[in-house]
Order: structure tokens, then sequence, then C-alpha cells
């Protein structure tokens, strides 16, 4: 287990922020351990609880489970192996570097990650599709966003994930007027699909 | 009227665009960086074994497993587009019409057998989207019903009757391909169709 990425995280001192407090308040000093305690998360458990949100964008890149499985524990190794900064935005770190090690991957590939400057189809669906829109199953869902640009697919995600425009801005390394542009364009190519779909 | 379906199509991508990592990747990467053990290491105690072996069973039988909700969901909800939305793709004029007409919109040959008889007609058949691939749905016909048949590619599909939104589904897998079949007709119709496939 020595010789593993990332391994050294485990051995970390714990993290007992709430101990120091509440000692400090007493006059005594924060304790090594507290036995019956629970310990605070290694960083590798930390980083593993957004094993499913990293999964879920992978899959949507990549478009099959195999490929998928790769990126992430691509993303993993680097990100164990690497340095965060304690502080900052984990969750953004971690997909920031799922892009990095997708975009290595595209680029051995030849996977196009320009967005393409096509004219976006500006349909705006009357009230019986709109009804429609009601009942959308996952395979139209995932059929929807495997019809987007690469690109498009990122920002579509971040968004379902709950990432503010700023974050998104930091994840994909531009401008968060960039990412506004790109999720509405990404949102009008959407429902150009799904009324392919329905 | 755009603000209404960017509402709609994101309360829809909330629900399913978030897709679970397989339980095996997780256990890997425990494995790999959290140092958990395979389950075969553990100190092989009798009462251990027996402890593990009923949470199995309990998880197996009593509780369905994920990837299982996921097709027999997934089984109805295409059921009803299959239905209702698009109609069919091929109608059956005779049992030589259906299964050829999937050659070369399927990347596999659906090994379905049964193309029909009295009680259970073929009635046309359809390619489908089916958890993120293409599928192929033969409808069959039972009275005034319709029994869908999906056939896929899968690994691990497990053998299973669920009830969903009144939808009974069968799921089961066969060498490389998976089946789901679901209706609103009752469990001994689906099971005598499933009988005959």
């Amino acid at each position: 287990m020595a010789n593993v990425p990332g391994n050294e995280f485990a051995r970390r001192p714990l993290s007992s922020a709430t101990h120091v407090a509440r000692f400090s308040l007493l006059g005594r000093r924060a304790p090594l351990a507290v036995v019956g305690e629970p310990r605070a998360p290694t960083f590798a458990e930390r980083a593993l609880e957004h094993l499913d949100e990293l999964y879920g964008l992978a899959r949507h890149l990549c478009g099959n489970t195999g490929d998928a499985e790769d990126l992430v524990q691509d993303t993993y190794a680097r990100a164990l192996a690497g340095r965060f900064e304690d502080g900052t935005n984990l969750r953004a770190w971690l997909f920031r570097i799922l892009r990095n090690c997708f975009i290595d991957r595209a680029r051995r590939r030849n996977i196009v990650l320009e967005i393409p400057d096509d004219q976006i189809d500006a349909y705006v669906p009357d009230a019986s599709a709109i009804d429609q829109l009601r009942y959308l199953t996952a395979a139209d869902i995932m059929g929807a966003i495997a019809a987007l640009p690469i690109e498009f697919r990122f920002v579509v995600y971040l968004d379902v994930e709950g990432f503010t425009e700023a974050e998104m801005a930091d994840i994909l390394r531009c401008p968060p007027g960039t990412v506004k542009s790109r999720l509405s364009r990404a949102k009008a190519k959407l429902r150009a699909a799904l009324k392919e779909a329905l | 009227m755009s603000d209404e379906a960017d509402r709609l199509i994101s309360a829809a991508l909330r629900d399913h665009a978030r897709v679970a990592a397989p339980p095996a990747l997780r256990a890997k990467l425990e494995r790999r960086y959290l140092g958990k053990r395979r389950a075969w290491l553990a100190p092989m105690v009798s009462g251990v074994v027996g402890a593990v072996l009923a949470a199995a069973i309990v998880l197996l039988v009593v509780r369905p497993a994920p990837h299982q909700l996921d097709v027999a969901e997934e089984a109805v909800g295409d059921h009803q587009r299959v239905l209702e939305s698009r109609g069919l793709g091929v109608i059956s004029t005779d049992q030589h019409t259906v299964k050829p007409w999937f050659a070369g919109k399927l990347d596999f040959m659906p090994q379905v057998a049964f193309l029909g008889d009295d009680e259970f007609p073929l009635e046309g058949g359809d390619v489908a989207v089916f958890l993120g691939h293409k599928a192929a749905a033969f409808v069959y016909g039972r009275r005034l019903h319709a029994i869908t048949l999906f056939v896929f590619e899968a690994s691990d599909v497990p053998t299973a009757e669920r009830t969903i939104r009144g939808f009974h589904v069968m799921t089961w897998q066969a060498g490389e391909l998976g089946f789901a079949l679901v209706s609103d007709v009752n469990w001994g119709d689906l099971r005598a169709l499933r009988q005959r496939l």
C-alpha cells in the first residue's frame, strides 16, 4: 500500500477543529485523539464522496460505461497523487481534473471538442409539445445529452449538479460570460433534440 | 413558452441525467485508496459467513438491486412511449416481417424465436433507446392490451418480476442480451408469453 499514489493522505493527522473549539472554551488544550468519537474523514474518503457525480459526467462525455470508468479512475489517480489546497472547493477541483483527463484522452483519440459554429434551432415549443415534456424518460434525456457537442455536455451537467456560473467558469477555465452563453445555447440544442425525440 | 419548456427540461435533467457509479468501480477505488479489503479476505468464521449470507439474501430477494430498478423503470417508460407517442416502426403482416426489419438498425441481432400466435399475435416492432443504447422492441397483442418485449445488449440484468405504476415487468439475461417484458396484462398472461419466448 505504501506505493499507492495518494495513500499518504490516509496518514494525514485528524482534523479536530471542533474539538479545539470545545476544549479551548474549557481552558484546555485540544486532545491528540478522542476515543469513541467519530474521526474526521481522510482526504481520499472526502474525494470518493463525489464518485457518483464524477461518474455521471464521465458517462455523458464518453457515451459508454467502460471509457467512463477508465476516465474516473484516471481522475482519482491524478487527484490523489496531486496537491489539493485546503480551504478551496474540493468538488470543483475534482471536476476540473476530470475535465483535464478527458481532454488528454480526447486528444489521443482525435475526439472533436470544439463547438460547431452551426445555427441553433430557435424552436419554441407550443402548448402540446410542452405537455409532452412533462413525461420525459431517462432514455430521452440520455439521448438528448448524447446529441450535444462535448463542451455543451459539460455545462449542462455542471448546471444539473448545481454549480454556479463562476464555479463552472473556474472548472472550464473560461470567462463566466462564456459559460452563460454556452448554457443558453446548450439548452436551445436540448429543446431541439427533445423535439425530435418526442 | 420557452421558459416553461426550459423549466421542464431542467427538472427532467435533474431527475434523469445523474448516473450512479457502478458498484464494482466504487469497490475498486475503495480498495485502492481506502485500503478496504475484498470480501473473501475477511475471516471465514462461520457466524460471520452466516450473517453475510443472510444479508445477501435479504438484499437480493427482498430489496431490488439498483440496476434492476433502472431496467424495470426504463421498460415501463419506454413501453408507454412506444405505444402512445411514436407508433411502431414496422407493422407485422406475417411472421417474417418484423425480425428482418431490424437488420442494419441495431448493432446486434435480437434473439427472439417466438414471432406470435393466436393468443399473442406479434403486432410489430420498433427501435427504442433503452438505458442510453439502441434496443429492439417487439410488440405483442393480448386481447385489447399490448405487451412490449425489449431486447438490448447488457451483461448483468437480474431475473426479476416487478410491478411499477400498474405495469408488470419481467427482466432476465440470456447470453450477452438483456430482456424486459412489460405490460398491463395480468401476471398469468405475461408469464405465458415469457414461456413462449
